[in-house]
């Protein structure tokens, strides 16, 4: 490789590095500027530096709450999904059954299914069934939307459990679902883990459905309440800066720390 | 049919699936669900009234406790919106807009009609313009508060300091815009991302070159939106946005940056509502001024754009018991003694306030000469636009203003895409008429 | 391979969930879009007079032109960024690649929503960054409205989506290329091969099932994306910014027109799947 071609690498290497990190940085400035004129320029840092606004947020705008309910939520969606799509990942990796294709069919579809489609009719149901303003009304929508995904992904990963394992299991006699408890479950590990982080993150940054299902404000989640804070909150742009952090700083320190997992994951059904 | 079934038939007719029992709980403790607007900044934000008066009416609701939800003036409308679809509204809400919107809740019966507390209680501070705004089919289903006016804020320091004197003529008007753009200063603080504040600046432009009576022919009567005033009302409009009277991008600047922008003394004026009063008088660092913008075109009387800000209304799935609590208690919200504490505490005039009151109460100056001035021309009053048509229009009012404003279409395209909606909505019964 | 009836059972909790929460709601907007309604109320049974609307409605066409704009502007930028990136870094060392594939990877990590936000503060005509970093270059000339001008809207928007979504390529594609055989490249190098040259012969073609993976993920996610705009431009201004999502929003909780907004719904639900179709089609052949 010519000196120049490496330079023009690097450069564009550290371009699309700016790219990423410039807007993230700036958001960090603004929520640690002591209260500072809006229309003196974005990049003027007045000392001390404080985190006054993230205490005025966190306690007086009821971000705490926030964060406890996409906790709630994320969480449970985690659990749910990570409890189900395995099961139907094994199944349609490692046995033949009737109509297996069409229902893997089935499942593919969901993969492509737009969101606002589906609450256009999905409001409807809620209201029937009592769930509206009520989290098992964002839970429950929320796995059966990443399940076509999560199926898919767990499909991938039951392929590479060896056959001769399960094989010598079913010789010894052990039911099905034992042997996936037992067998199954600690080899796919790994890829139980990304699973569940990367079904965190997108229930974590879900926002239509908590939008439209929560009328409670003790109820709403963080990309709710950080939405609802423009207009809200006037020009309290240090307020607002300090909601966007605490909506998405714990993504990005869970991604740094768990990144060859969450990787992992992203190119399960990518790259097979 | 009854509502419930003809709710969930397109639900039993696609899926088959039977709508599960509707909970309706009676708890010892009565709990009377409220949804609000008055946060503590903002718009509308009277909550150190509302906090106060919490106290002092809750009493009257007969040993029920209020559970209160704060909403986002903007918000509340679509938030309530949700809530009439899902069968889930509040008992109590404060929220708008009136007229149209809500008829059209009325219309599918989420609401309870309020003929009988009227009488009961007498509240005769409404008149009937208000009463015909919040009626529908000849019963009334809100009880407006709030009256909104609209108005020119300035900033007389930056008037007195560029010796311009403040317009009494809508020439004199112009000749201050251009004195501030020499001097570089930005003469009207406005911003549009939002898509709803030029739709009160033209409600106001509607009716300073279509005066009252040209905007009910045709509101309410069978004119054509196309007709020579509304078209001087949206020419005005597109040329103060070409000649440089807001600041440059305003299509892209939020309501709340443009008021800041006016507050920092970075714009001479700013014309929008009382609304956002509280916010003025808490964040300005000079005596804020306001006056009136002077007639467009000639022959017009003066006047302002008038409304109820919001109204209270009480759903039509509260108990007996429970809409009599309210009733109760709404009661005491709009008594005079509440009506000083909204104005005193509050920075918010009550529908059925007099000058005389307001002038007596120990409140701010601006809030005095605001609504002095602007309830002088009570016969004159205009129509708020999104608060008077129905959603179907007001969808389309915004888009096509922000187009307008821009310069991407021009006032006779702006006003036939208006026509054409509004024809579309009177086809589809969605006009209310008073 | 097992052939058991107890596959069934191991479907069962995911399947119904998934036909519940998602298969069911599908067919009732098909349900739906036969009726007139009113305020989230059904009223009378209309046949296919919602789907007539959609000739007349200018902004139903307006949308989907974004949106097919949309999905080219996503497969020429980050695409191509993504590919570019990744094989640039395929050859640097490991502790490189770790912490620039994580940093390219951080806005994919960031709510839409709050993304949406930062970015209409860079684009703010007033205090924004962008238009603060061009007059300090002497490029005051330059700067704009960029969400408020017709002209700028679509694709200073579409900046914000490239931002979240490039860093995903990055990944994808470097996992790719970390799976080509390296003998391919010794063999290329050897013969003196320019960098460029080992790029658009063996990278670009070896990659293929990535692009397309990749491609078909752009499109689908073109189509169906909402919260960015929503959260800033509400689809304006005017209708600069209106996609198939948010006119399905403002026709069904703004106006409260289910039957249209279901019809809207079936549309975009239709585009989709001919969309992906067409995809497999291509990934089979492949």
């Amino acid at each position: 490789m010519t000196k120049s071609t490496r330079l023009v690498q690097n450069l564009i290497l550290l371009v699309f590095a700016l790219y990423a990190l410039v807007p993230v940085y700036l958001v960090f400035l603004a929520a640690i500027r002591s209260e500072a004129d809006l229309f003196s320029g974005p990049l003027t840092l007045s000392w001390p530096i404080n985190f006054n606004n993230f205490g005025r947020i966190w306690s007086e705008a009821g971000f705490a709450t926030f964060f406890m309910n996409s906790v709630i939520t994320a969480v449970s969606v985690t659990i749910l999904v990570v409890l189900t799509a395995p099961l139907a990942g094994f199944a349609f990796a490692k046995m033949n059954f009737r109509g297996k294709e069409a229902l893997f069919g089935l499942f593919l579809a969901g993969l492509v299914v737009p969101a606002p489609s589906v609450i256009v009719a999905l409001y409807g149901n809620l209201q029937a069934l009592g769930l509206i303003d009520n989290r098992i009304g964002v839970i429950l929508p929320q796995a059966a939307l990443l399940m076509p995904f999560s199926v898919f992904m767990m499909r991938t990963v039951m392929q590479d459990v060896p056959d001769e394992l399960i094989e010598a299991a079913v010789m010894d006699g052990a039911g099905l679902f034992k042997i996936f408890l037992t067998i199954v479950v600690p080899v796919v590990k790994p890829g139980l883990m990304s699973l569940g982080l990367i079904t965190f993150l997108f229930a974590w940054q879900e926002y239509l459905l908590p939008l439209v299902v929560f009328q409670t404000e003790s109820l709403k989640p963080l990309t709710v309440g950080a939405a609802s804070l423009q207009g809200r909150y006037g020009v309290d742009y240090g307020g607002i800066a300090a909601a966007g952090l605490i909506a998405f700083a714990p993504l990005v320190v869970l991604f740094l720390a768990m990144q060859r997992s969450f990787v992992r994951g992203l190119t399960a059904g990518a790259v097979k | 049919m009854t509502l419930s079934t003809r709710r969930s038939l397109p639900v039993l007719l696609a899926a088959g699936i039977t709508a599960s029992v509707s909970i309706q709980t009676a708890t010892a403790q009565t709990v009377v669900t409220q949804w609000d607007q008055f946060a503590m900044a903002g718009i509308t934000a009277a909550g150190p009234a509302m906090d106060e008066l919490i106290g002092t009416c809750e009493p009257d609701l007969g040993g029920a406790t209020v559970l209160r939800t704060i909403a986002p003036s903007i918000g509340i409308r679509d938030s309530y919106r949700l809530a009439v679809s899902a069968n889930k509204t509040p008992d109590l809400a404060y929220t708008w807009p009136a007229a149209s919107v809500l008829a059209g809740y009325a219309r599918v019966g989420a609401l309870a009609p309020l003929d009988d507390y009227y009488e009961q209680y007498g509240w005769e501070g409404i008149n009937d313009f208000y009463r015909g705004r919040n009626s529908f089919d000849g019963a009334i289903y809100g009880v407006p508060m709030e009256q909104d006016l609209m108005g020119v804020y300035y900033n007389p320091t930056l008037f007195e300091e560029n010796g311009i004197a403040v317009p009494t003529t809508y020439a004199e008007f112009q000749a201050a815009v251009e004195a501030f753009k020499e001097k570089g200063i930005t003469p009207i603080a406005f911003g549009n991302r939002d898509r709803w504040p030029a739709t009160n600046t033209l409600s106001l432009l509607l009716g300073l070159t279509a005066g009252k009576d040209g905007e009910e022919a045709v509101l309410f009567g069978d004119a054509s939106w196309t007709n020579d005033q509304f078209k001087l009302a949206a020419e005005t409009f597109q040329s103060w946005a070409k000649n440089g009277y807001f600041p440059k991008g305003f299509n892209g600047i939020g309501y709340d940056e443009a008021n800041a922008l006016f507050l920092s003394g970075r714009a001479a004026m700013t014309i929008t509502g009382t609304w956002v009063l509280q916010d003025m008088a808490r964040g300005a660092s000079f005596d804020l001024g306001v006056f009136m913008l002077p007639p467009i075109a000639d022959g017009v009387p003066p006047g302002t754009m008038w409304g109820e800000g919001s109204q209270w209304q009480v759903s039509a799935n509260a108990s007996q018991e429970v809409k009599d609590a309210t009733a109760a208690y709404i009661n005491c919200l709009i008594s005079p003694e509440s009506r000083k504490v909204w104005v005193e505490k509050g920075y918010l005039v009550p529908i059925g306030t007099t000058p005389e009151e307001l002038k007596q109460w120990d409140t701010l100056p601006i809030v005095k000469s605001f609504f002095t001035q602007g309830l002088a021309t009570s016969d004159a009053n205009f129509y708020d636009l999104h608060t008077t048509l129905p959603e179907s229009v007001t969808q389309v009012l915004y888009p096509e203003l922000q187009r307008l404003i821009g310069g991407d279409v021009t006032p006779d395209d702006f006003l036939s895409a208006m026509d054409a909606a509004w024809e579309t909505a009177i086809d589809n019964g969605e006009r209310w008429v008073p | 391979m097992l052939t058991t009836r107890s596959a069934y059972l191991f479907l069962a909790p995911s399947l119904a969930l998934y036909l519940l929460f998602v298969g069911l709601p599908i067919l009732q907007i098909f349900g739906f879009s036969f009726f007139d309604w009113d305020n989230g109320i059904a009223g009378d049974f209309i046949g296919l007079a919602n789907y007539g609307r959609l000739l007349a409605d200018g902004v139903f066409w307006t949308a989907l032109w974004h949106n097919a704009i949309w999905v080219v502007l996503t497969l020429a930028f980050p695409l191509l960024a993504g590919l570019v990136l990744a094989a640039i870094l395929a050859e640097r060392n490991a502790s490189v690649v770790r912490w620039l594939g994580a940093i390219y990877f951080i806005p994919r990590t960031i709510p839409l929503v709050v993304a949406g936000i930062i970015w209409g503060w860079i684009y703010n005509p007033i205090f924004g960054l962008l238009n603060f970093a061009l007059e300090a270059v002497g490029l005051g000339g330059l700067a704009g409205a960029w969400l408020a001008q017709d002209n700028t809207a679509l694709l200073s928007l579409n900046v914000v989506g490239a931002w979240t979504f490039f860093g995903f390529c990055v990944i994808i594609y470097l996992a790719a290329i970390q799976s080509i055989d390296p003998s391919l490249y010794e063999a290329a190098s050897i013969d003196g091969a320019s960098w460029w040259r080992k790029f658009r012969d063996l990278t670009v073609p070896l990659l293929r099932g990535s692009t397309l993976f990749l491609g078909l993920y752009a499109a689908i996610e073109a189509m169906r994306f909402f919260d960015l705009v929503w959260v800033t431009t509400q689809g304006g201004p005017g209708y600069s910014t209106e996609v198939l999502t948010t006119h399905i929003y403002k026709t069904f909780f703004l106006v409260g027109d289910f039957g249209y907004a279901a019809t809207l719904s079936v549309v975009l639900l239709i585009i989709v799947l001919s969309i992906s179709a067409g995809a497999f089609a291509l990934l089979r052949k492949s």
